[in-house]
């Protein structure tokens, strides 16, 4: 089985948010929809020791994910890889989903109609490739690949190193590993 | 490309007016499908309740017609009954029963010199107050129960909306079927339905017009009793959620309580919406019988906007500081230099 997930090294990201604009190139998204913005956090911390949190944001591709079991169309569905994407055309725009997702990963232009969300570019992973905001990532913040496999990058990263996941409370398991920026090993 | 963009996705309400008027009308009308329903059974008040029924119906596809008419793609709209865990689903299937068998007992109030053929058929009818007031009831519930499943918006995330709006929703039922109890058909009118034999006609005229001061009565005190309760649940919910752990409800119920939408909520709801509606149905009169019931009609409608736009999401670590920064009021310059291909 495949599981896809990304690691998401904060103790890397420079918050330049090259990601977010390779993104809007390679999905062509509309003017005003952002799947993966950076936010940042700071500066924390006490003069000397200060830092600036970079948090790069994407959808969680939850193993749970609240917004496919609300949409009444099936269009919003997860694939057996885990990952979560919208069919367009059968998308009524009913923007039950948008308001499910507590990670705000979802959003609709006022155009188009139809939800649109990060769907981990599976054009490109289904052909071997790395998504378009891993693959511009210069510093390797982001860091994408199977989590089912014991060999691949993100395993190694989220069984060895301590990592972090929004709003596990909420019970939606999601697949987007954080390692904080003054983390380490386990 | 006129439509204004909005970048800040905190801030976005993505379900607006239409919603709030889809929840307004949907607990409304089911709420007068339950009610006469229930009223039928019970005191046989199908006469005086008919219109109300007929009122019931058309808020109901009103309501549908917004939902529709609201959506991003409306013309793959039928797709809504493909899934089976989708709460929207279950609520069009409900909203369609509920709408058929409150036509289909509306049918049996027609003229009745029509002589329609199914007129005989009272069990047909009876049925069909059974099933209305069934699915009224659902319809009124799964308004609420729709808004209350979201965990990404913890302001509505709470067992106690689902109540408030049952609450509110059968106390705009009661105030409408006060409103239009008795307005057709005519006194007159069912005098004539019973026959022309003038004493059975007096005798009938007197039980009817009883009927008619009593089924009133029922109906404000059922009133002066839901807008206790509700003035009890809506002080829990806002309360609750003021107390709650979770920032961002407290956040938004404080809104509410002190904020910018406390005028709203305590002299809009709490006040005229609620208390002086109570105070009137006590004084009886023309306040009792006009006022008091579009006074909680506009509660009702209030509610459900000042709930729809409580949508607040809780944000990431830094999006909100993310989302301010970005340019506001660039959309034609941003989408000017767009290629002609």
């Amino acid at each position: 089985m495949t599981r896809y997930a990304m690691v998401m090294d904060q103790r890397r990201c420079i918050g330049c948010q090259s990601c977010t604009v390779a993104c809007r190139t390679w999905n062509e998204l509309p003017m005003d929809i952002i799947y993966n913005p950076v936010v940042s956090e700071g500066v924390l911390g006490e003069f000397p020791e200060v830092h600036q949190t970079f948090t790069p944001l994407i959808c969680m591709h939850c193993d749970n994910p609240p917004c496919t079991i609300c949409c009444p169309c099936k269009a919003s569905q997860q694939d057996e890889d885990g990952i979560v994407w919208v069919d367009e055309t059968k998308c009524m725009g009913c923007k039950v989903c948008v308001n499910s997702c507590p990670y705000g990963a979802r959003d609709v232009n006022h155009d188009e109609g139809f939800v649109r969300k990060c769907t981990f570019c599976k054009d490109r992973v289904r052909e071997g490739e790395q998504p378009y905001c891993v693959a511009t990532c210069h510093q390797k913040a982001r860091i994408f690949g199977d989590l089912d496999d014991p060999e691949s990058d993100v395993s190694k990263l989220v069984n060895r190193l301590v990592t972090e996941r929004f709003f596990e409370e909420l019970g939606t398991d999601p697949q987007v590993y954080y390692i904080p920026d003054l983390g380490g090993v386990k | 490309m006129s439509h204004k963009m909005d970048t800040n996705k905190l801030e976005k309400h993505y379900w607006i007016w239409p919603i709030a008027w889809y929840l307004f009308l949907g607990g409304l009308g089911g709420g007068i499908l339950f009610a006469a329903g229930i009223l039928d059974m019970v005191f046989h008040a199908g006469y005086i309740l008919a219109l109300g029924v007929l009122f019931a119906v058309a808020c109901l596809g009103i309501g549908s017609m917004l939902l529709i008419f609201e959506l991003g793609q409306p013309k793959v709209f039928l797709r809504v009954f493909l899934s089976a865990t989708a709460i929207i689903k279950w609520g069009a299937c409900l909203l369609i029963l509920a709408m058929g068998f409150g036509f289909i007992y509306f049918l049996f109030w027609l003229p009745p010199e029509w002589n329609l053929f199914w007129y005989p058929w009272l069990w047909i009818r009876d049925l069909c107050a059974v099933l209305m007031a069934l699915f009224g009831l659902c319809v009124v519930v799964y308004t609420g129960v729709l808004l209350s499943t979201m965990k990404a918006k913890p302001f509505w995330n709470t067992p106690v909306l689902p109540v408030l709006f049952t609450v509110s929703a059968l106390s705009t039922a009661t105030a409408a079927l006060a409103l239009l109890a008795g307005m057709w058909p005519s006194y007159e009118y069912i005098l004539a339905m019973i026959g022309s034999d003038a004493m059975a006609q007096a005798m009938a005229g007197e039980v009817l017009h009883a009927n008619k001061e009593v089924m009133m009565e029922i109906l404000h005190i059922a009133d002066k009793i839901l807008v206790i309760a509700e003035i009890v649940v809506l002080l829990l919910y806002v309360l609750t959620t003021r107390a709650s752990g979770n920032l961002t409800a407290k956040a938004v119920a404080l809104e509410w309580i002190s904020g910018k939408k406390a005028l709203l909520f305590w002299v809009g709801m709490m006040l005229c919406g609620l208390t002086i509606p109570f105070l009137l149905y006590q004084l009886g009169g023309v306040g009792a019988e006009y006022v008091a019931p579009v006074l909680v009609l506009a509660a009702g409608l209030l509610l459900r906007f000042m709930i729809v736009y409580s949508d607040r999401r809780r944000s990431m670590p830094g999006e909100e500081q993310y989302y301010r920064r970005l340019p506001k009021g660039d959309e034609r310059f941003l989408q000017g230099w767009k290629a002609p291909y």
